[in-house]
């Protein structure tokens, strides 16, 4: 079986890769995302795409990108970050290309990332949630991707988990991703320093910062691994939200692997044992149940490229 | 008598109830049982199976038996892992049956089972992505996604009345708090109407005398009454359910994103005074409202014989299979392979195959590959029965 191409459309990069049927990345590329134009955007990633043919033999091409992807995987039906609205992305870079495409959510691509070479592969019921400044989610039922009637299942971050909860940029209140996100780290974080705590003090200091307002993510992950209580326990709390969200959604999908992805998941262990704990805590009849295991993801940053690559080439293969 | 003309029974073991039925192909139930449910031995609840069984088999003849209970079945649907309101912890239901009886035996969640005869003649007919929310005193559920029912990894998928809809909300009986169920389901409709009928309120007066003064009395029922009678109080008790309906319908909707729910059970009785406004609290809450296909909310058609009709039809289908096609799961790749018994894929795929067959036809191995995916390894070992 042949190569095909991978490509992860975020806010700010796009990334590209070449991938073989084993999953391991050869070639790779990259340009800026221009966020503000349609059609620069989709220029970019044939760009980005051409660039990789022009030395390359492919098979198909497979886009991930954050937003509602059809049930058909070719059209976009809204990008939070991007200026799509009903965008035929798949059609378009195709003809451009000459290269079947295939536009997949880039949270579903990574999960099928992680499925397929990754954290998961040996299993077949799986739930891997990509924790970055929200939360995407991808579920895998019985080795198939869960795409739903629409196309737009697996939005796991807009669960709602807290009644008249805090704002979200879905237009709802009290999603999971406002309580078990990188964002939702910073914004306790900060909003902790703001309050004048001593241990948030010493936090910022760890840090290297003196302005709350420079906080990061990265920043509280790297102060928690050097010991720092203060930003161990906001991870614990964010932890916490993300064990009871998934106690939830085991409920749903019964799955056999829970993997954990994404920026915040950098906290490794930090997270993820008090993910495992709440989750623990909160299975419905907990006790008379076998559960599902948690790991971390495997692939990183690559596992939206290896994922869109293989999802378009077994598309490809099917036909 | 040719299989596809052949009867089975289906048996709804609740837990005060068990109802039994001989039931047609077309889901026809031609004959009826009901008995007490034994709930503290485990071989008492078996001792009642069998004696059903037995008393309609005398009657007509039948060539499996389909039980659904209210519990956890696992993987491979031959054990009730837990059961909250029976006896059952682990008990190997399907074997033991199979062999006081005789016959192939087929164990399913209630609310599995119910799904199923939703989709095979109720409300879900068609429908390639569908969810159904069975509301009584707790909140069943089930996933059907191209007609094959989703188990999960180990047969417990769907339940979900234990999602959390409010971080340390009202008891459940699950172990946790704020469970859905304890804010969308029958037992919720009578907390919250019993409560506001005891706090003395005026506007819960009709709603009293009909309990003859005492708010013990009140069921849900009777609220659904009053509602259609037009009680402005029980109108609202509906519609605080509804609401609750729909934020949870929602939820399921950013997870699982269906083309239909179909809501049964009890609580369903009470039509558009649940569903209106189950419908508008979905559509405020759902994510990406307006960019988005929304998925239809529909009224179950079935009624309370829903289990019993689905788990006789899955007896049908598992009868029908075992006689015509024997798959070894040794055929599969171990990713598709299911637990000890046959994956969701495998069903899939025989079903399919079945449902293309008219006759007795034994199909070729290769009609049971389809492109997909994973491939099925070495279709050659897919060895096909005839039928003796």
């Amino acid at each position: 079986m042949g190569l095909s191409i991978g490509i992860d459309v975020g806010g700010t990069k796009i990334a590209a890769g070449v991938v073989g049927a084993d999953g391991k990345i050869g070639a790779r590329s990259h340009r800026d995302t221009p966020a503000t134009s349609v059609d620069e955007t989709a220029q970019a990633i044939i760009d980005a795409a051409a660039e990789l043919i022009a030395e390359h033999k492919v098979e198909a091409v497979g886009i991930g990108a954050a937003g509602f992807v059809s049930a058909d995987r070719s059209t976009v039906l809204f990008a939070p970050n991007l200026a799509w609205r009903d965008e035929p992305l798949g059609e378009r870079v195709g003809a451009a290309l000459g290269v079947p495409v295939v536009v997949e959510n880039d949270a579903n691509a990574a999960a099928w990332g992680e499925f397929a070479f990754g954290a998961a592969k040996d299993v077949e019921h799986m739930v891997c949630l990509t924790v970055g400044t929200g939360i995407g989610g991808g579920v895998v039922i019985d080795g198939e991707l869960l795409r739903g009637a629409h196309g737009v299942a697996a939005e796991l971050g807009h669960m709602r988990v807290v009644p008249g909860g805090h704002r979200c940029g879905c237009g709802a209140r009290g999603c999971w991703e406002q309580y078990a996100s990188g964002s939702a780290l910073v914004r306790e974080g900060r909003a902790l320093a703001e309050s004048g705590s001593l241990a948030a003090a010493q936090m910022l200091s760890v840090c290297g910062i003196t302005d709350s307002s420079e906080l990061s993510g990265p920043m509280i992950t790297k102060a928690a691994a050097a010991g720092d209580p203060c930003a161990v326990e906001l991870l614990d709390d964010l932890g916490r939200w993300l064990g009871e969200g998934l106690a939830s959604i085991a409920t749903l999908f019964d799955p056999s692997t829970i993997v954990i992805g994404g920026g915040v998941s950098a906290a490794k262990q930090l997270l993820v044992k008090s993910a495992q704990v709440a989750f623990e805590k909160n299975l419905p009849a907990r006790s008379n149940r076998p559960h599902p295991s948690f790991g971390l993801a495997e692939l990183g940053n690559d596992a939206g490229i290896i994922g869109a690559a293989d999802l378009a080439r077994r598309r490809e293969s099917a036909r | 008598m040719a299989l596809t003309q052949a009867l089975t029974i289906g048996i709804d073991i609740g837990g005060t109830k068990v109802a039994a039925g001989v039931v047609d192909p077309e889901g026809n139930i031609l004959d009826r049982l009901r008995r007490d449910t034994p709930t503290k031995d485990p071989k008492e609840t078996e001792d009642a199976i069998a004696e059903t069984v037995r008393d309609l088999e005398s009657r007509h003849d039948v060539i499996a038996v389909g039980i659904g209970a209210a519990g956890f079945v696992d993987g491979t649907r031959s054990s009730v892992l837990f059961a909250p309101h029976l006896a059952w912890r682990h008990e190997p239901l399907r074997d033991a049956v199979e062999r006081r009886l005789g016959l192939p035996v087929v164990v399913e969640n209630d609310a599995n089972a119910a799904a199923w005869s939703e989709w095979r003649f109720g409300g879900g007919q068609g429908e390639s992505h569908l969810v159904c929310v069975t509301l009584g005193t707790g909140i069943g559920g089930a996933i059907l996604n191209d007609g094959a029912l989703q188990r999960g990894k180990f047969g417990i998928a769907g339940e979900f009345g234990h999602m959390q809809v409010v971080p340390g909300g009202h008891r459940c009986e699950c172990g946790n708090r704020g469970c859905w169920e304890q804010y969308a389901s029958g037992n919720a409709l009578t907390r919250e109407a019993r409560e506001l009928a005891l706090s003395g309120s005026p506007v819960a007066h009709n709603l009293l005398r009909r309990a003859d003064g005492d708010p013990r009395n009140i069921n849900g029922p009777m609220v659904t009454e009053l509602a259609k009678d037009g009680d402005p109080v029980a109108v609202e008790l509906l519609e605080d359910v509804g609401r609750w309906l729909g934020i949870g319908l929602a939820n399921l909707a950013a997870a699982l994103d269906p083309g239909t729910f179909v809501i049964g059970g009890g609580v369903s009785d009470a039509g558009e005074l649940l569903l209106a406004p189950a419908r508008e609290a979905f559509k405020r809450t759902l994510t990406g409202r307006g960019f988005r296909p929304e998925a239809r909310i529909v009224r179950a058609v079935l009624g309370p014989e829903a289990g019993l009709v689905g788990a006789a039809d899955l007896a049908r289908e598992e009868a029908t299979w075992l006689r015509r096609v024997r798959v070894k799961t040794s055929a599969v790749t171990a990713k598709t392979a299911a637990r000890s018994g046959r994956s969701a894929r495998l069903e899939r795929v025989a079903r399919k195959t079945a449902g293309r067959r008219t006759g007795m036809r034994v199909p070729e191995p290769e009609s049971l590959k389809e492109p997909t995916e994973f491939e099925l390894k070495e279709p050659a070992e897919l060895k096909g029965d005839t039928e003796a």
